[in-house]
């Protein structure tokens, strides 16, 4: 057991092994060159084997037949001879008779005469004179002398060489076990099968041998490039690390600077200041720095919302459940911002499966991005569409300002937000797309600057995979999964109706 | 009167109040939200001293630094950027900026950032204040 683990080469388990993302199954591929190229290599010299043993036979079984033939053609010929110098002696057997005995050697070479009823006139080992049913087919003796196929009374099948003895009624019979034959060709047909199997055996290790060498070789490229693989995706995962830290960096740099710079105004409206009443302008001051503070929160809470570590499960969702959550979250902030929210009537998505919070936080990151681009006055519409049997499409416009042609391909990046938008830090999208594609899903967006925007996003009815468990980082641009080992990433990223 | 300093930042709280605040230090400031604005300001009434965020939506920073330091040289420019890294500080420092900072900014620093450096009076035609490539 253990020299056979040593045996194995070292492609053998690849498709287990853990980088294994092309699938590739090397041992179903090394079975398969050695099974056709021994199929290829194999049956011409069992053909050409096949072919020799049956001439061989042939060749034996004609010579042997020949020979016997020729013999009783000669005895039969000395017979004749002899009775015909004899012609007082009516009955040969009489004449015969210890002749016979002597060349009677038994079941495998019984030689006697019959006379022209069948009957066996000296001693035969199948045919015995005692027994009264023992009689000779003689018609089978059709001609002066041949070679016939018989069976004996007792059930052996026989060849049957006979001769006629010219100037009487006998016949001169000679039998053989059919299989006598076998025997005598044995030998070179043990010799054919012992070349044959060494044969087989040296080509199917040479076989054998260059199959491993070439699986072999795919294997180590195959590893090659897997390693290859990780190393840019590590690479990969610290640029996008990078990335994220500089914007977080900017992000809070900007209101850390106007908490620093309200505040200094403070103390130097108390220490330099000419005015007659500072107080006053201290409280504004004051509520300024507060949203300031506000807004740096709002930025770590996305950041720790990008880097979540819920544990994702993938269960059958009803989509208006959890749009009816989302709606009761921005209702509100619609209300106030003079904002209708219209839902098309949302068709019943049987089998619908995904991972709720997931989906919970795409809908509310759309929805809060159309309120937010729409500032006062607008509508945001959400239609869902389950017409194909394996994907749900669902559409959230809004009447906003849209966004240019050229922001259009760089929304979906991290820390990419309008600067208008003062509040939002530029993760929301990104962390939603990120989300749809962990789902095996799409997204995209179609905008008129002054009319408004449409997302539209496809997600598979049935979750091909639950979502990577180890709040993976899925950055547009790079691809590939951040901190993720999720296998099958799709690329191509996004699709804008105006690209870079 | 003060030196003259306009400040360019799309960050309207923010610029506004530094603005303020160099005002309470005898300085006349002044302050734009967007690079297109600030071109037009620095054609109409030159300052001596600009102070420019980088990343601001429409012209960023280093294109308003490039075309300042092409028609008005003898502006002074402080280049004041959350979001800085060293390569953005040589492009700047080699376009001709005098000082480079980082968000959050402490006032003096900035200050005397402001104030460094040779002439700080009005521009002279034969002398003028600064070439350019003024080493900090």
């Amino acid at each position: 057991m253990i020299s056979l683990q040593r045996l194995k080469p070292a492609f053998w388990n690849h498709a287990d092994d853990p980088g294994n993302y092309s699938g590739l199954n090397l041992k179903r591929k090394w079975k398969l060159i050695v099974l056709l190229t021994s199929i290829l290599a194999l049956s011409p010299l069992i053909i050409m084997t096949l072919v020799d043993f049956n001439l061989t036979r042939r060749t034996i079984e004609t010579e042997s037949n020949t020979r016997m033939l020729n013999s009783l053609h000669t005895l039969a010929g000395i017979m004749a001879a002899s009775l015909a110098q004899n012609p007082s002696t009516d009955s040969a057997h009489v004449l015969w008779q210890d002749a016979f005995h002597q060349l009677n050697t038994g079941p495998d070479n019984d030689l006697f005469l019959v006379d022209a009823s069948g009957q066996p006139v000296t001693p035969s080992f199948h045919y015995d004179r005692k027994d009264g049913q023992a009689t000779l087919d003689t018609r089978l003796f059709t001609q002066t002398d041949g070679i016939v196929d018989l069976q004996t009374p007792d059930g052996t099948a026989v060849l049957a060489g006979y001769a006629r003895i010219p100037g009487t009624p006998l016949t001169l019979v000679q039998l053989r076990q059919a299989d006598w034959l076998k025997d005598l060709w044995l030998k070179p047909r043990l010799k054919l099968l012992w070349f044959l199997c060494v044969s087989i055996v040296l080509i199917l290790l040479s076989i054998m041998g260059m199959a491993t060498y070439l699986v072999g070789r795919i294997h180590a490229s195959e590893r090659r490039r897997i390693e290859a693989l990780h190393h840019e995706e590590h690479a990969n995962r610290l640029a996008s690390i990078g990335r994220l830290a500089s914007g977080v960096a900017h992000e809070i740099n900007n209101p850390l600077d106007i908490i620093n710079q309200k505040t200094g105004l403070m103390v130097d409206l108390l220490t330099l200041g000419k005015e007659k009443s500072p107080d006053q302008r201290l409280l504004p001051l004051a509520e300024d720095v507060l949203d300031a503070v506000k807004r740096c929160g709002t930025i770590t809470r996305q950041l720790l919302g990008f880097a979540r570590h819920m544990e994702p499960s993938v269960e059958p969702v009803d989509i208006e459940e959890v749009i009816s959550q989302v709606l009761a979250l921005v209702e509100t902030d619609a209300h106030h911002r003079n904002i209708a929210i219209r839902v098309s009537p949302i068709p019943a998505v049987p089998g619908f499966e995904c991972d709720r919070s997931s989906l919970l936080q795409i809908f509310l990151n759309l929805a809060e991005n159309a309120i937010t681009a729409m500032a006062s006055k607008g509508i945001l519409t959400i239609e869902v569409s389950g017409e194909k049997t394996d994907q749900v499409t669902i559409t959230v416009s809004d009447t906003g300002k849209g966004i240019s042609p050229e922001d259009l391909p760089k929304i979906f990046e991290p820390f990419y937000s309008s600067r208008n938008d003062r509040w939002g830090a530029g993760l929301g999208l990104a962390i939603t797309y990120g989300l749809i594609k962990e789902m095996g899903g799409d997204i995209t967006v179609k905008s008129v600057v002054g009319k408004g925007t449409r997302f539209v996003l496809t997600l598979p009815v049935k979750a091909s995979r639950p979502p990577a468990s180890d709040g993976a980082l899925h950055l547009p641009g790079s691809g590939i999964p951040v901190a993720s080992t999720s296998k099958n990433t799709p690329q191509g990223a996004i699709h804008v109706t105006k690209q870079e | 009167m003060g030196l003259k300093i306009l400040l360019v930042d799309d960050e309207q709280d923010f610029v506004e109040t530094l603005s303020e605040r160099l005002q309470m230090r005898d300085m006349d400031s002044y302050a734009v939200f967007d690079g297109k604005t600030a071109l037009a300001q620095v054609r109409s009434h030159p300052p001596q001293v600009m102070i420019i965020d980088l990343k601001m939506p429409g012209m960023d920073g280093i294109q308003v630094l490039r075309q300042v330091k092409q028609t008005h040289p003898y502006i002074r420019v402080i280049i004041l950027t959350g979001h800085g890294s060293e390569h953005d500080r040589k492009i700047c420092m080699d376009l001709g900026a005098s000082a480079y900072f980082q968000k959050p900014v402490d006032i003096d620093e900035l200050n005397a950032a402001i104030r460094q450096g040779p002439g700080n009076g009005p521009p002279d035609a034969d002398h003028p204040i600064d070439t350019g490539g003024n080493r900090t």
